[in-house]
């Protein structure tokens, strides 16, 4: 066998595995003998690289991120914890809008509890919606996604609809700032962690609307 | 990952983690992710040869993974399951840039000068004498088509029938490019070496 012959089958030899006349031929020349044995070290060594290397924590970032966005994850039972930074990244009123919300509520079941008959509750709090409102700008109009949930409240209590479609666009601001700003640096931790905050607000505020028994 | 973590993602068995990650169980989503990262990140970075981009493809593959879960029945091993998806994500994605996923029997990487054979020239073997931080950057340097068929092969152990499969290639020409691609790594390490050897 010449070394031309015995290279023009080598892509076809399984891996350490050669027949008599291989063998002879590697017995004798020492160029395809050194050439074997250094695929042999590539195979072998490859193998090795397979779990080598660990990517950078943004990425389970990013994907967190993107299977709350998509609902995949559901938020914790528990109310959401807020971070220390929520406080530098948003105005308070974001956070004292879903408080007033819970506010109302208790405003609206303790009138009810007080009057009889058909007459419709008052709310007592008109005082802490507005000290609490957030500042005067343009309303927005409500996500589609929120307006099915809006509606059914707005049925049985429009002034509890009112006041969740208020913590609800004041957090959906929320959601989308920190969304920019995630944009802007993918590899910010903190924004990417308000970000995630944004989300369990906005759970909050659902669990809160679904929750609440309505007048 | 922090011991606390570690700790309490021993508690999860992975069949446990899927069948919460398919109820919404963040927990259950990070503790596969943890188990599977190297892996896939490992395999997009050896066939990209970019950090930045593996890590745009292991986002990929397994936010994929996580919206196909409920899907799932367990008829493949889970890790199987998002290996060949991992690699479907960055075959597309070589696709989309035009880089050849198939090297082809007479394209340009086929035509490549192959290290001829040297005639009575004394040469030592490789192995002693390459690390493996050289063999990682002899792969890097490998044309896109070559590295492709050496990572799906030598690295992950894909056998010739299924690289076939996955890039649309006959098995013939998966086995010669593979042979192409290992002669390549021979030559660029032994340069590597040789420039070393050089180098004062």
């Amino acid at each position: 066998m010449t070394c031309e012959q015995f290279r023009q089958i080598l892509p076809e030899m399984p891996e350490g595995v050669c027949d008599a006349e291989q063998d002879a031929h590697l017995k004798s020349c020492s160029e395809c003998s050194s050439l074997v044995s250094d695929l042999g070290f590539i195979i072998r060594e490859s193998r090795l690289l397979q779990m080598d290397e660990e990517p950078s924590p943004r990425v389970w970032n990013s994907i967190e991120i993107a299977l709350r966005q998509e609902g995949l994850i559901r938020p914790a039972g528990s109310p959401a914890h807020v971070s220390t930074g929520f406080w530098h990244w948003r105005p308070a009123w974001a956070l004292i809008s879903a408080t007033a919300v819970v506010v109302l509520a208790l405003g609206v079941a303790f009138n009810q509890h007080k009057r009889a008959g058909h007459e419709i509750a008052t709310i007592q709090t008109p005082a802490v919606l507005s000290a609490v409102a957030p500042p005067a700008k343009a309303r927005r109009a409500v996500a589609p996604e929120d307006r099915q949930m809006l509606d059914a409240i707005s049925s049985r209590s429009p002034v509890m609809a009112a006041a969740y479609e208020a913590s609800l666009q004041d957090v959906n601001d929320y959601i989308r700032d920190a969304e920019e700003s995630v944009q802007r640096d993918p590899n910010d931790e903190d924004a990417q962690q308000y970000l995630m905050d944004a989300y369990q607000q906005r759970a909050v505020v659902y669990q809160m609307a679904l929750d609440r028994p309505l007048p | 990952m922090t011991t606390a973590r570690k700790t309490k993602h021993a508690e999860f068995s992975e069949a446990d983690a899927i069948e919460q990650a398919k109820q919404g169980n963040s927990e259950a989503f990070e503790l596969l992710y943890d188990l599977h990262k190297r892996r896939v990140y490992s395999l997009c970075l050896r066939m990209t040869a970019n950090t930045a981009e593996a890590e745009d493809l292991t986002q990929e593959a397994f936010l994929q993974l996580f919206r196909k879960i409920g899907t799932f029945r367990g008829e493949s091993a889970f890790s199987t399951w998002l290996h060949r998806m991992a690699v479907n994500v960055v075959l597309m994605r070589l696709r989309k840039k035009g880089l050849p996923v198939v090297p082809l029997e007479d394209g340009a990487e086929s035509d490549e000068e192959l290290p001829k054979k040297e005639l009575g020239a004394q040469d030592t073997t490789l192995a002693g004498s390459v690390d493996r931080l050289e063999l990682q950057r002899a792969v890097e340097a490998l044309p896109p088509g070559y590295r492709t068929i050496f990572v799906l092969h030598d690295v992950e152990g894909y056998e010739h029938n299924e690289i076939a499969g996955l890039v649309g290639c006959s098995i013939g020409n998966s086995k010669s490019q593979l042979h192409k691609a290992r002669m390549k790594l021979r030559e660029l390490l032994k340069t590597s070496r040789a420039e070393k050897a050089v180098k004062p």
